[in-house]
């Protein structure tokens, strides 16, 4: 009996779990800033995917997913490395601040395409680093680096307090 | 970040319509119209999508790592990357394959037909058609349509992702065959989804025949391949309406490429003829008689006639090649039984080989010069859209003029469906010219 009861609250904090999904492109400067995000995330043992930010594989990657977790780069007029966060129920997403993908068709599209269609998950928080460059070939910023360190500590902790809620 | 300037009306009967971005397209691309009157004074459809330079990668590689490299060309045509390469280095190497090998590179074909035409019809086209900024505001109002779009992209990605391995960038196909084959009961279980497909293609043709299209027609010289039996994908000859009928080993003495200034992309023409047009209408157009009687049926009933010379149509044969993929699809996974082995053995030889095959945008031309251990010394790959330029520019040069009398903004916009009917994948385009400098 206490084995099963444990086993099903294993599953039910399972699932409450976000996906966590980076963007960008990692050899285009500070467009990298969602990818390496994901990358330190899994060298901190966090389940993290990474995505160029295509809408409608975006959308299926959240299929069925109750919490999401989106990190790319955006270009607001900010500084290099200033981070934002949006709530994606609180207000539509305008597609200004993102880096477009394939045919125009990214993030702020995915999300705004899942809205319409009723495919948006129930839980979504986007994830923005201010970035300045996107040249081909180069490396991120200092500022987008430091960036990168803050978010992935800042998911770390979120994901340790669903996973360990008593703990926190 | 896709952004389109507004035109800009300048003084006396002078207008320039110029868009720096242009939207719904793959890759980064402009558009810039120069009109005096009626009169159009220039036309440059710009590929500012920097040189890839997969040609250069290529140099010095084995051959067996051809295919997974120029997979990497495209994100929705890698199959037919992997396809011209896997054929044209087959053809230097003197290999054979079994015949349910090739029936499984049609079949991974039929997938990437599938996605791309569907994301391109319902996402990308339809818009134009229907009065909208995007698929997004289309969606509002049109969400059953949209809906029935992604499902069918989604279908023609797992179908890709079953033989490939993975739906963007696959890497099952090879030199000789598959990595790994499926089995029967793999195929089937993707039979169900297919017959929804083709439901839902007859559907598509149904409603985009139904749209509205700006009467416009041209003289085009259409080219495709063609072969005796089957609807083309990977195998046939070069064929035009104007006369041409080559080996792929020919193309490179009647295409000719030129650098253009205002383009990454090399202009393809064809000597001492000028433009052509490659893709879906070109292909209806050269092989009709091939397509499946299904999809016969659809075009007569979509009120499509050989040659179809309306450019903006190409959304309605868009959907009767749905049908087709789907329909070939189901016809191929009936039939399919596994190969004795995934692929034969390749024993490397020195030699030259060549093939195109028909990526959904039209023929993807491959040439590889290998030497006797099996590298590659030069590699050759010219894309459908790379082809397509000059033929998108020849028709902005004769629709323009009948457009004057719209707003500054209606004219862009149908300017830019016009690009759209081509569905350009610009950043397939842009591969390299060896470029000669002489300074004085």
């Amino acid at each position: 009996m206490t084995e099963a009861r444990s086993t099903e609250t294993a599953q039910d904090v399972v699932a409450e779990l976000p996906l966590i999904i980076g963007c960008g492109n990692l050899h285009r400067g500070d467009d990298a800033a969602g990818m390496l995000v994901a990358h330190r995330l899994q060298e901190l043992g966090v389940p993290a995917r990474e995505c160029q930010g295509e809408a409608m594989r975006l959308m299926e990657a959240w299929r069925g997913c109750s919490a999401v977790v989106i990190i790319d780069a955006v270009v607001t007029g900010a500084e290099a490395g200033h981070i934002m966060t949006w709530d994606a129920h609180q207000a539509p997403l305008a597609s200004g601040p993102f880096r477009c993908s394939s045919h125009g068709f990214g993030i702020a599209e995915a999300i705004e395409l899942a809205r319409t269609l009723g495919r948006l998950p129930p839980r979504l928080t986007i994830y923005g680093i201010e970035g300045t460059s996107f040249e081909r070939g180069a490396p991120p910023s200092p500022a987008v680096k430091r960036a990168v360190e803050a978010v992935s500590q800042r998911i770390l902790h979120d994901y340790r307090v669903t996973l360990h809620p008593r703990s926190a | 970040m896709t952004t389109a300037t507004e035109p800009v009306e300048t003084k006396r009967a002078a207008k320039t319509i110029k868009v720096d971005y242009l939207a719904r397209v793959e890759g980064e691309g402009s558009l810039h119209i120069k009109l005096q009157g009626n009169r159009v004074q220039d036309v440059k459809f710009g590929i500012f999508e920097p040189p890839r330079l997969f040609e250069a990668f290529l140099r010095g590689r084995h051959f067996m790592e051809a295919p997974d490299i120029t997979a990497r060309i495209c994100g929705i045509c890698p199959i037919a990357y992997q396809m011209s390469s896997i054929h044209a280095l087959e053809r230097a190497l003197g290999v054979k394959v079994h015949p349910a090998v090739r029936m499984l590179r049609r079949l991974f074909y039929c997938g990437e037909w599938i996605e791309s035409h569907a994301l391109h019809v319902y996402l990308l086209h339809a818009p134009d058609f229907l009065g909208y900024p995007d698929a997004l505001a289309m969606a509002r109002e049109h969400r059953n349509i949209v809906e029935q779009g992604l499902r069918l992209k989604k279908i023609g990605n797992e179908l890709v992702a079953l033989l490939g391995g993975r739906e963007i960038h696959p890497v099952s196909a090879c030199v000789g065959g598959f990595y790994k084959v499926p089995a029967k009961r793999d195929l089937r279980r993707i039979a169900g989804d297919l017959e929804w497909a083709l439901e839902a293609s007859l559907a598509t043709a149904r409603f985009v025949a139904g749209l509205e299209f700006p009467d416009f027609e041209q003289d085009y010289e259409f080219v495709a391949l063609s072969h005796p039996d089957e609807y083309p994908l990977n195998e046939g000859r070069l064929v035009s309406n104007k006369g041409l009928d080559i080996d792929a080993g020919e193309y490179e003495s009647v295409f000719v490429e030129q650098h253009v200034r205002h383009s990454n992309a090399l202009h393809s023409q064809i000597r001492a003829r000028g433009s052509y047009l490659v893709g879906p209408l070109a292909r209806f157009n050269l092989c009709y008689s091939r397509l499946p009687e299904i999809a016969r049926r659809t075009a007569e009933e979509c009120g499509l006639r050989v040659p179809c010379l309306n450019p903006f149509k190409s959304i309605v044969v868009r959907a009767v090649e749905l049908v087709f993929a789907c329909h070939e699809a189901l016809r191929l996974i009936a039939a399919y039984e596994p190969p004795p082995a995934p692929r034969v053995q390749v024993e490397p030889r020195g030699g030259v080989g060549h093939a195109a095959t028909e990526a959904p945008r039209g023929i993807l031309y491959h040439r590889y010069h290998v030497d006797a251990g099996g590298l590659i010394l030069s590699a050759q790959i010219i894309p459908p859209t790379s082809q397509n330029q000059k033929r998108i520019e020849d028709d902005l040069w004769h629709l323009a003029p009948r457009l004057t009398d719209l707003s500054a903004e209606e004219m862009t916009w149908k300017c830019e469906q016009a690009i759209r009917n081509y569905d350009p994948c610009i950043s397939c385009a842009t591969h390299f010219l060896r470029l000669h400098v002489t300074r004085e």
